[in-house]
């Protein structure tokens, strides 16, 4: 079966990709291919990767505060290239208070600082698996 | 909107890379043969500054016209997995439409790249590039494959790895088309000159290959690389060698292909069906064997 291809990308101008890294890995040792792109990527960067990397789907960090604005840029952003298929999932420092709002702006799944490694990636296994049946 | 080629071309090599048996057939109708674009490789140890390098010749070679690269990385055989990380140098490219970057995993495959690469590489090809970059994994010992896929491959040497006798020892050197002596900037640089010039540099069949010393990560010596690059790609040219390597990557797609094929018929086989070959027929299944990969070869000729 072909393993599934996740971009993980850390928008924003933060500094601390510790937990971005440690999601990729979980993910890699649940059987998924994981594109890692570093630091500080642009919205317009993250969206340009992910077509050119063809993944089924895209997990962003943001620990700097402009979840707001980054997350929904990004959907946004594969709307106008259209690739509105690819979901997209976002985890950080993320008040519960902003959840409703990133969700309604077509986040499919907002994980905060509790979540555990098992669920984000048992949430990307049955995401992706869905969205291709 | 439309989707873009770009977009088109990442999911043809998606389903190549699944041995989508369509794709594949898709594929192999693809001409392996245009002698437009260059296939260049790039190989040496890890943290060597491959990536570096490449996002460099990308950058430079991206300005005049489409150029791609093909970044492999190596799977984790516990699940399967990989994380790939190559890009994280090529961060800034992504803005140039002439630029395609794709990374890979070698699914678990030794020699540093996947079974399916020259199978991508056709479908890459299709679309107009110059060249065309291919970052192995660079593992170190057998990373060899690279040499039989493509037309100019660069072999990274870094100072004070310790790693200029493990490189000679290992045969990597031989497959130099063009020696980067990369992290110029570092103390030992010289001798590893030196040491690469003395140990590793001979004319094979009237190429030399010739030695470039780079600062990648500053752009520094990036100009002369690819005017060696360019020298080497004539010289392929001038000698009729160029198609002469691209058969021998349709030979390695042929082997890889048949490798995989095979597999995926023993896996359908019961094993009921060896119990001849067990008790005393043995030597009739060679012999059958034998035969079939005869026709099989001989009809490649029809093609
Ligand atoms: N000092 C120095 N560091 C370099 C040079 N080229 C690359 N690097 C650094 O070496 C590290 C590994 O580079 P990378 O391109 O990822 O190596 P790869 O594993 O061979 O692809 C990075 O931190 C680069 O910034 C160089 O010419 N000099
Ligand atoms: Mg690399």
């Amino acid at each position: 079966m072909a393993p599934i291809r996740v971009l993980i990308a850390k928008p924003g101008l933060d500094g601390h990709d510790r937990g971005a890294k440690v999601v990729a890995r979980a993910l890699r040792d649940a059987g998924m291919e994981v594109v890692y792109t570093g630091l500080r990527q642009s919205p317009e960067q993250i969206v340009q990767a992910a077509i050119q990397e063809d993944v089924d789907i895209i997990g962003l960090s943001c620990l700097s505060g402009a979840h707001n604005s980054l997350f929904p840029r990004v959907v946004e952003l594969l709307r106008e290239k259209g690739a509105e298929d690819i979901p997209v999932f976002g985890g950080g420092v993320i008040p519960e208070a902003d959840i409703p709002g990133l969700r309604e702006a077509g986040i499919a799944a907002v994980f905060t600082p509790g979540a555990s490694l098992e669920e984000i990636a048992a949430f990307v296994r049955e995401k992706v698996r869905r969205d291709n049946a | 909107m439309p989707s873009s080629w770009q977009r088109q071309l990442a999911k043809e090599i998606s389903q190549i890379e699944n041995m989508a048996p369509a794709a594949l057939a898709a594929a192999a109708s693809l001409p392996l043969d245009r002698e437009r674009v260059q296939v260049i490789g790039i190989t040496g140890p890890p943290g060597g500054g491959k990536s570096t390098l490449c996002n460099q010749l990308l950058q430079k070679l991206g300005e005049k016209a489409r150029v791609a690269a093909l970044l492999v990385d190596p799977s984790s055989p516990y699940s399967g997995g990989a994380i790939l990380g190559d890009r994280i140098r090529m961060q800034s490219l992504v803005s140039n439409p002439n630029i395609y970057i794709r990374s890979l995993s070698n699914r678990g495959n030794p020699g540093g790249v996947g079974s399916s690469l020259v199978s991508i590489l056709r479908a890459v090809m299709a679309w107009d590039f110059s060249h065309i970059i291919i970052e192995t994994v660079g593992a170190g010992q057998s990373e060899v494959k690279i040499a039989s896929i493509a037309d100019t491959v660069l072999v990274v040497s870094v100072p004070n790895l310790g790693d200029d006798i493990q490189a000679v020892k290992s045969g990597i050197l031989e497959i130099a088309d063009i020696f980067v002596i990369n992290k110029a900037d570092l103390p030992g640089a010289d001798s590893l000159y030196t040491a690469l010039r003395e140990s590793a540099q001979r004319a094979v069949e009237g190429w030399t290959a010739p030695l470039c010393q780079t600062v990648a990560h500053q752009g520094i010596g990036i100009d002369a690389l690819i005017e060696e690059i360019e020298r080497h790609r004539q010289w392929l040219l001038d000698s009729d060698r160029l198609l002469q390597k691209r058969r021998n990557a349709a030979k390695f797609e042929v082997a890889e292909l048949s490798r995989v094929l095979l597999e995926k018929h023993l896996e359908k086989l019961p094993t009921a069906a060896l119990a001849g070959y067990l008790s005393h027929r043995g030597g009739n299944l060679l012999k059958k064997l034998d035969a079939a990969y005869a026709e099989i070869l001989n009809s490649l000729e029809e093609v």
